[in-house]
């Protein structure tokens, strides 16, 4: 395994990121990261918020809050992976990295889950705001703050950083 | 500059941050929690503002704005907490003078909204149209908020040499 950490820190991509010193390498990344952040679970945590507080649901339209979250979510898959191949072993020796990964799949299920209970065919008119979404909502917000103390911690967790420096 | 950081570091606050390993890594959790809250509720009423959602009324999701506010004022607690740690860090960083001009032009952008367009903002029904002046508001947040964020990022890369 160690070798193939190894490999991927010695692609062009990888040096780029660890080494260049132009602000568009490392810092941009990481600002993209936060961004995506920003746009996927920050709108998300903003609709449970929204739900949490209500007791009647209006029927609205979804699609472009999702189009955003989305896009959010691509921007940070994106920005992940170019992150993950500058120190691949520092993230994949550390088990806080999966847990990582477990919180946002469930929390990106979670938001589908959501939207089904958001989601009503047609009609104008409230309806009470379901047991059911409010445990989603309330689940959904334990999920994000779980991704983000993971996201930090890595940078305090980690026991490898590049795995050519222990060869 | 140089007293007023040494009497930073005499405070409680300062010692308190800098003697347990555990509390800056917490620090910066919490301070992107509420960076996230923060996005989220300002960016979906500003969506609303905006036009991209529509079938509500911006009161409804207006609402909302306060745990936006308790989110600003956990990451104005969290920023205090990291400024009375590593002071230099803060004092002598572009980025971070940067980010407080971005944070002061939100406060004015708020201001101006709740000033100028709030009454007329309440008074919108589920499908309307917000007018052209609320739209430029709710633009400048986003642009404000993006800058905000760009800048606390660009921190940790434009410290001074001196600071280890």
């Amino acid at each position: 395994m160690m070798a193939f950490f190894v490999n991927v820190e010695q692609t062009a991509l990888s040096v780029w990121v660890r080494e260049s010193p132009s602000l568009l390498a490392f810092p941009f990344i990481l600002f993209l990261h936060t961004l995506g952040l920003a746009m996927l679970a920050g709108l998300n945590v903003g609709l449970d918020a929204w739900l949490l507080g209500r007791r009647k649901l209006p029927t609205f339209e979804l699609a472009n809050i999702y189009r955003v979250m989305w896009l959010g979510f691509g921007i940070n898959a994106l920005s992940g992976l170019v992150l993950l191949a500058a120190y691949p072993a520092k993230a994949l020796t550390n088990w806080v990295f999966f847990a990582k990964m477990l919180f946002i799949a469930i929390a990106v299920w979670v938001l589908q889950r959501l939207k089904g209970e958001l989601a009503v065919a047609g009609g104008t008119l409230e309806r009470d705001v379901s047991p059911r979404a409010r445990r989603l909502a309330f689940t959904s917000l334990l999920l994000w703050t779980a991704t983000i103390f993971a996201g930090r911690l890595l940078a305090y967790t980690h026991h490898i950083l590049l795995a050519s420096e222990r060869l | 500059m140089d007293a007023f950081i040494d009497w930073i570091y005499t405070t409680r606050l300062s010692w308190f941050v800098n003697s347990y390993p555990w509390v800056w890594p917490t620090l910066e959790s919490l301070h992107f929690c509420a960076l996230t809250v923060l996005a989220g509720t300002v960016g979906l009423f500003d969506l609303r503002v905006l036009g991209l959602v529509k079938g509500i009324t911006p009161s409804a999701l207006h609402a909302t704005l306060r745990w936006g506010v308790v989110a600003f004022a956990v990451s104005a607690i969290t920023g205090v907490m990291f400024i009375s740690g590593a002071s230099e860090q803060y004092f002598y960083n572009d980025a971070f003078r940067l980010k407080v001009v971005f944070l002061v032009l939100m406060g004015a952008n708020a201001a101006l909204f709740y000033w100028r367009e709030f009454a007329g903002i309440q008074a919108l029904g589920p499908r309307d149209d917000a007018p052209r002046s609320a739209k430029l508001i709710a633009t400048a947040s986003l642009v404000f908020l993006v800058g905000v964020m760009l800048c606390g990022r660009m921190l940790t890369f434009f410290r001074p040499p001196f600071f280890h």
